[in-house]
């Protein structure tokens, strides 16, 4: 290798992307070469401190604007791909006819509902709207790869409906499956809120003995003792029998069979 | 977690195939090195964070287009330049005058050190930042592609159209201009 050639392979080397014969000839040049040995080490040590400069981080308008954006397209699209197809309501006479009754009809709901606090239509819109942009930051977070990024998915769990089944089953994959302690401990809190739901509980008593982590074993049962999940004292006892089981773990399953019974 | 049924690309074709609300996955992965990126290029934290917003635009506008077989990232920064390039076309105000730029910087750079002074200790970070916002445009973008998107050279190659030799040579020619400009700053900070 010449320092032509040295040169063009001096960033792989410092990125760490030089292997095998690329890296014995690169290196047995700069074992040669002292012009080339100390551009290395100079260019080299600008090359990692650019590591040291600070990372901008956008505002929070960012997102803000991205989930406004997808849930007009998607708002906008779904009304492009569902075409009202022309029936016979659809003639100008008859839409005459249904117009002239349904202001009846409205005049007569109207009055039967003052007083009534009914939110308007457009209140109801919006708020189907949050509810989706906030099950979709979830959904998008949780399948992040930085821990971080999906424990924030799991705090923006909690801001999606009770009955957001999608949440639920992300919730329960994040306690079955994810590779982060944290992310799994944060993922059983969250699942608090999701109480109401019968496929809740079973999910926790299913999700129970696929646990390893004391951690996450002992959140778990304390979530079906808040359940009052009586459906759990099989798996619970099966836990408290299991010498292989951690002591702590064990004591807090006997606890909670004692507090279910 | 990234696993197979989660990579960029089988993300971005469930997206193309209709199911638009995939694109949030992506958004959530990209957006801040998209706007790392534009903050490199030009400065401007808010004039970045329009463009981050229109380079998803473009992703949903011209998502029939992906060819899944395609690096997502590639992809991305192909559109993520082009929006740059739309909206340099657009701005009026502060044009920076090239040829006095480059006058100033040859004098700088002959009064500066020679190699034999040890760049170890790169301290000054601000200084750092001066030198990456004084470098040409071309240079500055291959280098944030190659250093803070963590863009392969191949992918690299895939944005700016051009061959994987090249991105490496101009990767190091980048790196050495900004070491020269580096030096110059910190001699003019010196006397």
């Amino acid at each position: 290798m010449n320092c032509e050639e040295a040169k063009s392979r001096m960033t792989d080397y410092w990125s760490r992307s030089l292997a095998g014969q690329d890296e014995a000839a690169f290196s047995a040049h700069l074992a040669s070469c002292e012009s080339c040995r100390s551009e290395v080490s100079r260019v080299g040590a600008l090359w990692q401190s650019l590591d040291l400069l600070p990372l901008e981080e956008p505002s929070g308008k960012v997102r803000d604007r991205f989930y406004e954006m997808l849930g007009a397209y998607r708002q906008g699209r779904a009304s492009v791909e569902l075409p009202a197809p022309r029936r016979w309501w659809t003639q100008p006479v008859w839409q005459m006819a249904a117009a002239a009754g349904l202001v009846a009809v409205g005049l007569g709901l109207g009055y039967g509902l003052r007083g009534n606090n009914q939110p308007p239509a457009e209140v109801s819109q919006l708020r189907e709207e949050v509810a989706s942009m906030r099950q979709l930051v979830a959904l998008s977070l949780l399948q992040q790869q930085s821990a971080s990024e999906r424990l924030k998915g799991v705090s923006w769990a909690y801001r999606a409906e009770p009955s957001d089944r999608e949440v639920l089953e992300a919730l329960v994959s994040a306690v079955n499956h994810d590779t982060n302690v944290n992310v799994r401990l944060a993922a059983v809190d969250a699942l608090r809120r999701f109480a109401s739901s019968p496929e809740t509980r079973r999910a926790v008593v299913d999700a129970l003995p696929g646990q390893t982590t004391p951690l996450v074993q002992v959140a778990l049962i304390d979530l079906l003792v808040d359940f009052k999940e009586r459906d759990a004292t099989g798996v619970l006892r099966k836990l408290a029998d299991d010498g292989q089981v951690n002591d702590g773990v064990r004591q807090q399953a006997q606890w909670a069979l004692e507090r279910l019974q | 977690m990234n696993t197979p049924e989660t990579r960029d690309n089988v993300v971005m074709a469930q997206v193309s195939s209709g199911q638009v609300a995939q694109l949030a996955i992506l958004f959530e992965r990209h957006h801040r090195a998209l706007f790392r990126y534009f903050v490199s290029m030009n400065r401007h934290r808010e004039a970045a964070e329009d463009l981050v917003q229109d380079v998803f635009f473009r992703i949903l506008r011209y998502r029939g287009s992906y060819n899944p077989a395609q690096s997502f990232t590639a992809w991305m920064y192909q559109i993520a330049r082009n929006a740059g390039l739309d909206q340099e076309r657009k701005r009026k105000a502060d044009v920076v005058d090239i040829d006095t730029f480059e006058d100033r910087r040859v004098e700088l750079i002959s009064a500066a050190p020679g190699p034999e002074e040890s760049l170890s200790r790169v301290q000054d970070l601000a200084l750092l930042q001066r030198a990456l916002d004084r470098l040409p445009e071309d240079k500055r973008e291959i280098l944030v592609l190659s250093r803070f998107q963590g863009m392969k050279h191949e992918e690299i190659a895939e944005v700016l159209g051009c061959e994987v030799g090249t991105v490496k040579v101009r990767v190091y020619r980048a790196i050495r201009a900004l070491e020269q400009i580096y030096f110059a700053l910190e001699k003019e900070k010196a006397s």
